[in-house]
C-alpha cells in the first residue's frame, strides 16, 4: 500500500505539472482543448491525492511501523480518532494534507466554473495548479510520507500527548482550509491581471470563498484559543506565540479586504489596494506556512527543523515576484474614480479600519520577525513575547472596536454631523453609565474601563441599527415588529450578518478583557483533607485517583469543589502518563460557568509525603470568549448566504456572459 | 446596558495587584524548552525552579530590575519577555506606531483630496469623458436594459 501511495503521489505531480503547462498554453493559443485537458487534469490530480492520503491511512491504521511516518506519529493503543488526526501529525503528513484541500477547492472552482468565467479560468488553473505542483513536489521529494525505515518496529511512538485532544480532530483543518482557501481569490486576481479582465468579475467570484477561507482561519484560531486552554495547562488561550501570530496575520489582511472590498463594489475605488490585499493576504499564509515548517523561529508549534525552509523561502519570493510585477504591469489600467463625497462617510471609516487592520497585522509581523533582524544586524538572540504583543495590540485593538460602534451609524456617501452627534447619543450615554457602574463597583484598571465601556458603545449602535432598520421597514410595510426584523435581515445577509460578526467581536473583547484584568490565581502543597482557596471558591484535596487504559495511566487529585459554603462539585486535575513513552501531559480540570472559569491543575504529587502541589486561577468572563465566537461564525455563515441583491448580480454576469459569446 | 452586566458582577473581583514577584515572573521567558511561556504561567518544573529562585532573590533584597538583571546576565538576553525600551530594542516598539501614525496621515491627505475631486474619470488612456476601465460596455449596458425591460413586461 505504501508503493502504491508513493506512485499515486508520482502520478499526481505529473497531472499537475500538465494542468500547468496546458491552462497556460491553452490560454496563450486560445485552444479550448488544452484548457479543458487541464481542468481534466485538476479532477486526476484530485483523486490520486486522495488514494495517496486514503493509503496513508491505511498504513497507520493497520500499524506499518516499517514506515517511519507511522513509526513516529503511531502506536497500536493509540485511539482510533487520533490515528486518523496523525495524518497531519507531522511535517510530510500535513503537507500531503494541505495538498488534499487544495486541490480539493482547485476541483470545485473548475467545478462550478464550467459554464462561466470562462475567460479567466485558465490563468485560474494555471495559478492553482501551480501551487499544488510545488507542495506535490514537497511530498514527493523532501517530505515524503511513505518512507521505510531499514527495520519494522514492533510499536510506534505513538502521537504528541498534547496533540491527542478532540480539538486536534478540528483546530488543523480548520486552520489549513482557511490558509488553503485564500489561495482562491489570489489565483483569481492573478488571472484578472493577467488577462486585463479587470472588472469586478475576479472579486465577486471568490467573495463566497473568500468569507469561507476568513471564516475557517477564525474558526481554526479560536479553536486554537480553546485547545491551548484545555489542554496546555497554563490557563491561558494565546501566547502571542511565532506560529499563532502566523495564523492571525494573514486573518487581519483578510478581515481588510472583507470590508475595502464593499469600497469597491460601490464606489469602483481602491482597485489596487484590493488587489494588494489579496495576494497580501496568500503571500502571508505561505510565510505563516514557512514560519511554521522551516525553524528559522522557534516556537512549540513548530515541525522539525528541517531542509524545507529555503525552499518555501524561493516559493514565497517567487510568488511576490511574479505577483508584485503583474500588478505594477496592470497599474495604469487600474486608475479608478477617486472620489469621495465627504470625509465624515462610511467610506472614510472604512478605509481608517483597513488602515488599523493591516497597521495590525504589521505590528504582529513585526514582533515575529524582529527576532531574526536583532540578531542579523547586531548578532544578539533576543524574545519578543507577550508583554510586547500586549501593549502595542491594545490601543489598535480599542481603535478598531471606536470604529466597529462609528461604523453602523454613518451612512455612506456622506454623513451629516447633526445627524451622526443625534444618532450616537444613546450609545455615548451608555458607554459613560457603563463606566460610572463600574467605577462605582471599584473596577480602577483603566484598560477594562474603557474596553468595557467601548464594548457597550459598540452593542449599542449594533442593536440600534437592528431596531431602527425593522421599525423603518414597520412603517413601509405595516409588518409586526419581530416580522418587519426578520425580513429586513434576510432581505441585506450580507450588512446584518456583518453586524452579527461585530457582536461576536465585541463578546470576545468582553471575554479577554475580563479574563486578563481581573485573573486571580493561588498555589497550594495541601495533604489530604486541606484546602486552598481563589476568589469565592474552595477546594478541599479529597484523596489521589488513578485510571488505566490501553494508551496511558491517569493520575489525578480529586477536589471538592465550595463556593461559600455551598458545594458546587467535584473536579479531578491530574496527568496522563502515556505507555508509548512520551513525556506526561497535563490534564486540567475546569468548572465553566458564564461568570468565570475556575481552572486547576495538578503540577506534582509527593507519594512519601501524600503532598499534591495545586495551582488554580479564576478566570472572569473568559465563557464570553468562545460564546462571541460562535455568534461570529453565525454571523459569518448568515453573511455569506444569498441575498436578493446578489441574486440579481449574479443573473446579470450570467447573462452579459451568454450574451458575449453569443455575439 | 444588559451587555455591561457580566463586567459588573465580575467587578466585584477587582484586578489583582501585580506584586514584584509576579511582576519578574512577567519578565522573564521559561527556558525549559517545551512552550513559550513566561515564567509566570509557565507550569513545568523548571519554571518551579526559576520562580523558587525569584522569590529567594526578592527577599534576600533584591530589586525586581536586579533579579531580571542576573538571570539576563547568565542566560542572555533572550531570557526577558519583552525587548528593553532603549537602545536598538526601542526600535521595535516605536515602529508599529510610526508606521501607523506615518500611514494615517497620508491617509487623511488622500480622503481629503479625494473628497475635493469632482467631474470626470480618468481612464486608461488618460482622455476624459470615456468610460473608466472595467464599467459596462454600452452594448452590455444595452443588452441589460432590454433584458430589464423585458422582465418588467413579463410580471
Amino acid at each position: 500500500m505504501a508503493d502504491f501511495g508513493t506512485l499515486c503521489l508520482f502520478l499526481a505531480l505529473a497531472a499537475s505539472g500538465w494542468a500547468v503547462i496546458a491552462s497556460l498554453n491553452g490560454w496563450r493559443a486560445r485552444l479550448g482543448e488544452l484548457v479543458l485537458s487541464a481542468e481534466r487534469a485538476v479532477y486526476a490530480t484530485w483523486a490520486l491525492v486522495l488514494l495517496s492520503v486514503l493509503s496513508l491511512e491505511y498504513c497507520i491504521f493497520t500499524d506499518q511501523f516499517g514506515l517511519e511516518y507511522v513509526a513516529s506519529y503511531s502506536n497500536r493503543a493509540l485511539p482510533k480518532i487520533y490515528k486518523f488526526t496523525a495524518l497531519w501529525g507531522g511535517q510530510a503528513g500535513s503537507l500531503l494534507f494541505w495538498e488534499l484541500i487544495l486541490i480539493s477547492y482547485a476541483s470545485l472552482i473548475v467545478l462550478t466554473n464550467r459554464r462561466r468565467n470562462r475567460s479567466l479560468l485558465p490563468l485560474v488553473v494555471t495559478t492553482l495548479a501551480f501551487v499544488s505542483t510545488f507542495f506535490l513536489g514537497l511530498v514527493n521529494f523532501m517530505a515524503r510520507p511513505f518512507v521505510r525505515l531499514a527495520f519494522s518496529p514492533e510499536d510506534g511512538s505513538g502521537l504528541n500527548p498534547q496533540l491527542q485532544n478532540p480539538f486536534m480532530a478540528i483546530h488543523p483543518p480548520c486552520l489549513y482550509l482557511g490558509y488553503v482557501g485564500l489561495t482562491l481569490p489570489f489565483a483569481f486576481a492573478i488571472a484578472a491581471l493577467a488577462t486585463g479582465r479587470l472588472d469586478d468579475t475576479w472579486f465577486r467570484t471568490t467573495r463566497r470563498w473568500t468569507i469561507l477561507s476568513w471564516f475557517f482561519l477564525g474558526t481554526g484560531i479560536l479553536l486554537g484559543g480553546w485547545w491551548a486552554y484545555v489542554e496546555l495547562g497554563w490557563g491561558g488561550y494565546w501566547a502571542w506565540d511565532p506560529v499563532e501570530n502566523a495564523s492571525l496575520i494573514p486573518w487581519l489582511t483578510c478581515t481588510a479586504f472583507l470590508h475595502s472590498v464593499m469600497i469597491e463594489e460601490r464606489k469602483k475605488m481602491l482597485r489596487v489596494w484590493n488587489l494588494a490585499l489579496v495576494i497580501m493576504s496568500f503571500l502571508l499564509a505561505i510565510l505563516g506556512t514557512f514560519i511554521t515548517r522551516s525553524g528559522v523561529i522557534s516556537s512549540v508549534h513548530s515541525f522539525t527543523k528541517s531542509d524545507i525552509g529555503p525552499v518555501f523561502a524561493g516559493f514565497l519570493g517567487l510568488s511576490t515576484l511574479v505577483s508584485v510585477g503583474l500588478l505594477l504591469y496592470r497599474l495604469p489600467d487600474l486608475k479608478g474614480e477617486h472620489r469621495l463625497d465627504s470625509f465624515v462617510s462610511r467610506e472614510s471609516t472604512f478605509l481608517f479600519n483597513n488602515l488599523l487592520l493591516v497597521g495590525a497585522a504589521f505590528a504582529v509581523l513585526w514582533g515575529t520577525l524582529f527576532p531574526i533582524l536583532s540578531e542579523a544586524v547586531r548578532g544578539v538572540k533576543i524574545t519578543v513575547g507577550p508583554p510586547f504583543f500586549n501593549e502595542v495590540m491594545v490601543p489598535i485593538a480599542f481603535a478598531l472596536v471606536t470604529l466597529a460602534g462609528i461604523c453602523p451609524v454613518i451612512a455612506w456617501r456622506r454623513a451629516s454631523p447633526r445627524k451622526l452627534v443625534e444618532k450616537i447619543q444613546i450609545p455615548f450615554w451608555a458607554l459613560l453609565g457603563g463606566v460610572v457602574a463600574l467605577l462605582l463597583r471599584g473596577v480602577r484598571d483603566v484598560y477594562a474601563l474603557v474596553s468595557f465601556g467601548l464594548a457597550v458603545f459598540v452593542i449599542a449602535t449594533t442593536v440600534m441599527e437592528f431596531v431602527w432598520g425593522a421599525r423603518s421597514r414597520q412603517k413601509v410595510t405595516g409588518q409586526r415588529f419581530g416580522g418587519a426584523l426578520l425580513s429586513l435581515v434576510d432581505r441585506n445577509k450580507r450588512r446584518y450578518g456583518g453586524f452579527t460578526v461585530h457582536l461576536g467581536f465585541i463578546l470576545i473583547i468582553i471575554g479577554v478583557t475580563g479574563s486578563s484584568a481581573f485573573r486571580q490565581e493561588a498555589t497550594a502543597s495541601l495533604k489530604r483533607g486541606e484546602s486552598f482557596s481563589v476568589g469565592r471558591y474552595r477546594m478541599l484535596f479529597e484523596d489521589m485517583v488513578s485510571r488505566d487504559s490501553p494508551n496511558a495511566e491517569f493520575m489525578g487529585a480529586r477536589l471538592s469543589i465550595f463556593d461559600g459554603e455551598r458545594g458546587v462539585g467535584t473536579l479531578v486535575p491530574g496527568q496522563n502518563f502515556y505507555k508509548a513513552g512520551q513525556n506526561p501531559s497535563t490534564e486540567v480540570a475546569i468548572h465553566y460557568t458564564l461568570r468565570e472559569d475556575l481552572y486547576t491543575i495538578l503540577t506534582g504529587f509527593d507519594p512519601h509525603e501524600g503532598r499534591a502541589t495545586l495551582k488554580a486561577y479564576l478566570n472572569p468572563l473568559i465563557n464570553w470568549i468562545w460564546i462571541g465566537g460562535g455568534v461570529l461564525i453565525l454571523g459569518a455563515w448568515f453573511a455569506m448566504l444569498p441575498d436578493l441583491r446578489d441574486r440579481r448580480r449574479d443573473a446579470e454576469a450570467r447573462l452579459l456572459e451568454v450574451e458575449s459569446r453569443a455575439a | 446596558m444588559l451587555s455591561l452586566a457580566p463586567p459588573l458582577v465580575v467587578a466585584s473581583v477587582l484586578a489583582a495587584e501585580v506584586t514584584p514577584q509576579q511582576e519578574v515572573e512577567g519578565r522573564l521567558m521559561c527556558y525549559c524548552g517545551c512552550s513559550d511561556l513566561t515564567v509566570r504561567v509557565c507550569t513545568c518544573g523548571t519554571a518551579d525552579a526559576i520562580r523558587a529562585e525569584i522569590a529567594g532573590r526578592l527577599s534576600d533584597g533584591e530589586s525586581p530590575g536586579q533579579v531580571v538583571a542576573s538571570f539576563v546576565a547568565r542566560h542572555g538576553a533572550q531570557i526577558r519577555s519583552a525587548p528593553l525600551k532603549s537602545g536598538f530594542d526601542l526600535v521595535a516598539w516605536v515602529t508599529p506606531f510610526v508606521a501607523l501614525i506615518l500611514a494615517g496621515s497620508a491617509l487623511v491627505v488622500l480622503v481629503r483630496r479625494w473628497g475635493k475631486a469632482r467631474g470626470i474619470p480618468v481612464t486608461a488612456s488618460g482622455s476624459p469623458g470615456a468610460e473608466a476601465a472595467g464599467a459596462r460596455t454600452p452594448e452590455e449596458r444595452r443588452a441589460l436594459e432590454r433584458v430589464r425591460r423585458e422582465m418588467r413586461e413579463k410580471r
